[in-house]
């Protein structure tokens, strides 16, 4: 393949980035206090992608299952959520009622989806354990089309545009988590802490569930090697079924907590998002690795919170620095560890 | 009292025809080696029991209750024990959870896996410890032990001398014989000399069949009527 062609697209690809500034930036102490918060955002942002992956990276390691309707799952969950608060909280209602009513949605779209995704699991998936991956992948994808067009119409009969963020419950946000704060001398976007601390609430009670229950351990031994929980007497199909329905109900819950983020907002195309980025995550991380996930959310985090500084500061003009850097993450993952970071070669399986 | 019996039974792996109508019965108490070439069938003898690799004819019976077609925990469940080939163990779980998934059926689970150790006094010492990151032979101890917790009745164990060292196999071999006090075995082993040595009787398997049974006493791998079926 000649290379000639990337050549000549090379002073392109340097008038991208302005040098200029670069050295704007300021001295030595801005320099770590402007590092600081990108980490502080990048860490705010990585807690958001752990939330939206973990139930993909569950069901995966247990099931061998890749659910293309997570995406969808979490969409239904922004709305849901939304809705729940746009009904119950008012002008007059205060911010510990409003977080308290957060929390209550929170409970409410996971228990609802948890047992929606329960349901599927014995009505949809189980009949096709036999078959290869591949009906598995067309299966889910197709629920994923059938929630995403169902969502379209109820919206468009309700009058909500589907695509564009439906603003109502982003009003909905308390004023204690809009703006920033200063935390160590460095300015940090309030809500990135509200999430942090959620993906953080979500990533204890999940890794409880996995080392201090029962079902967790057959969840952890199952990932390894599930004849073998079968032969010890253990129903993995009811296993299975309890875990489809947990991952679902978590995808729901980073929905709910992508409702009152600007950045993504509840809309028809969370579904796409969603999926697109738990999947880069899970993917880096090592399918099944729940530690995995946990450290690649990190890396995705600040990669993109870093890069969003550069296009912010001016420093690179490209737009979708961003979006390029992570999917080059997960090309160099592919090419120089195709399991991931946490991964095994073969997980889950029947 | 009969523990196990299997009956005219026929187990494909998809068009494969591995078990060509085999017959086996094991009584309660004791332990019965089945021998042969590789591939002939033995693992999936015992996979076949444990309905990990259900019969497409024929029936399997654990004591005394029909449980073809039974989906293998509801078997395991019974009372029916795997000790695997390559042991299998979980190996990012460590040695204690490992057994706590396989005694998670027993009344007391604890007294259970104490049993355990009473008996695998090592693994006492690794509990703690990945079970991923024990010895061969260490694992194969975890492995029996493992297939031992939640009071089984009859035991399946497949290749426990494969790839271990011979001072490591005198280990497994006396593990063995302790685990063999309360509970009936089925033993697969390539080793004819530790399988008789071990066993009280055996079946000689060949092309899915049983092709010689009997008892273990004064057998060797000289004898002609099993020599040609061993060698290739």
């Amino acid at each position: 393949m000649s290379l000639a062609p990337l050549a000549g697209a090379a002073p392109q690809i340097a008038s991208l980035v302005d040098p200029g500034a670069l050295l704007a930036t300021g001295g030595a102490v801005d320099g770590l206090r402007t590092a600081a918060r990108v980490l502080a955002e990048g860490i705010g942002k990585g807690a958001v992608y752990f939330t939206i992956a973990v139930g993909l990276t569950l069901v995966f390691g247990l099931m061998g299952v890749l659910n293309f309707a997570h995406g969808a799952v979490a969409m239904v969950g922004a709305y849901l959520g939304g809705l729940v608060l746009v009904l119950v909280v008012g002008a007059n209602t205060g911010t510990l009622a409003t977080i308290l009513v957060f929390f209550v949605a929170l409970a409410l779209v996971f228990a609802v989806t948890t047992a929606a995704g329960s349901a599927m699991e014995v009505a949809l998936i189980r009949p096709i354990y036999d078959r290869t991956p591949t009906y598995q992948i067309l299966l889910t994808f197709g629920v994923s089309l059938i929630i995403e067009e169902v969502a379209r119409i109820v919206l468009t009969l309700r009058g909500i545009q589907p695509n564009p963020q439906w603003q109502a419950p982003m009003g909905t946000a308390p004023d204690v988590l809009l703006g920033r704060t200063e935390l160590f001398g460095v300015g940090v976007r309030r809500l990135y802490l509200f999430e942090v601390a959620i993906g953080a609430l979500v990533a204890v009670a999940v890794w409880a569930f996995l080392t201090k229950t029962l079902y967790g351990l057959y969840i952890r031994a199952g990932s390894e090697d599930t004849e073998m929980v079968q032969a010890l007497g253990i129903d993995v199909r009811q296993a299975f079924t309890v875990v489809f329905g947990v991952g679902t109900g978590l995808a729901a819950v980073g929905g709910v907590l992508l409702m009152w983020d600007p950045i993504w907002g509840p809309s028809v195309l969370l579904s796409i998002d969603v999926l697109l980025y738990a999947f880069v995550v899970v993917i880096i991380g090592g399918l099944g690795s729940f530690t995995g996930t946990l450290v690649a959310a990190g890396i995705v985090g600040i990669a993109d919170s870093v890069t969003t500084w550069l296009f912010t500061t001016g420093i690179v003009t490209f737009p979708g620095l961003s979006e390029v850097t992570i999917f080059l993450l997960l090309v160099v993952m592919l090419i120089i560890r195709p399991q991931g970071l946490y991964g095994v070669e073969e997980v889950g399986g029947h | 009292m009969t523990t196990l019996e299997l009956d005219e039974v026929h187990t494909y792996y998809g068009e494969s025809h591995i078990l060509q109508g085999l017959s086996l019965s094991v009584e309660a108490g004791e332990i019965v080696a089945l021998v042969g070439r590789n591939g002939v069938g033995k693992t999936t003898t015992l996979r076949t029991a444990l309905g990990l690799t259900p019969p497409r004819e024929g029936t399997v019976r654990f004591d005394g209750e029909d449980v073809t077609g039974m989906e293998p925990h509801e078997i395991a469940a019974r009372g029916m024990g795997w000790v695997p080939e390559e042991r299998r163990v979980f190996s990012h779980l460590t040695v204690e959870e490992n057994l706590r998934v396989a005694a998670h059926s027993a009344a007391d689970p604890s007294a259970q896996i104490a049993e355990a150790y009473e008996l695998f006094p090592a693994l006492d010492r690794f509990s703690d410890k990945g079970a991923g990151d024990l010895s061969g032979g260490q694992q194969q101890m975890l492995a029996i032990a493992r297939g031992m917790v939640g009071d089984n009745d009859l035991l399946l164990v497949d290749e426990p001398s494969e790839g271990l060292a011979p001072q490591i196999v005198e280990d497994v071999v006396e593990a063995l014989r302790a685990a063999s006090a309360d509970t009936t075995m089925v033993l697969v082993e390539q080793n004819f000399r530790l399988a008789m040595d071990l066993a009280d009787r055996f079946y000689l398997v060949d092309h899915g069949v049983v092709v010689e049974a009997g008892e273990t006493a004064g057998v060797t791998s000289e004898d002609e009527r099993i020599r040609r079926y061993l060698t290739a």
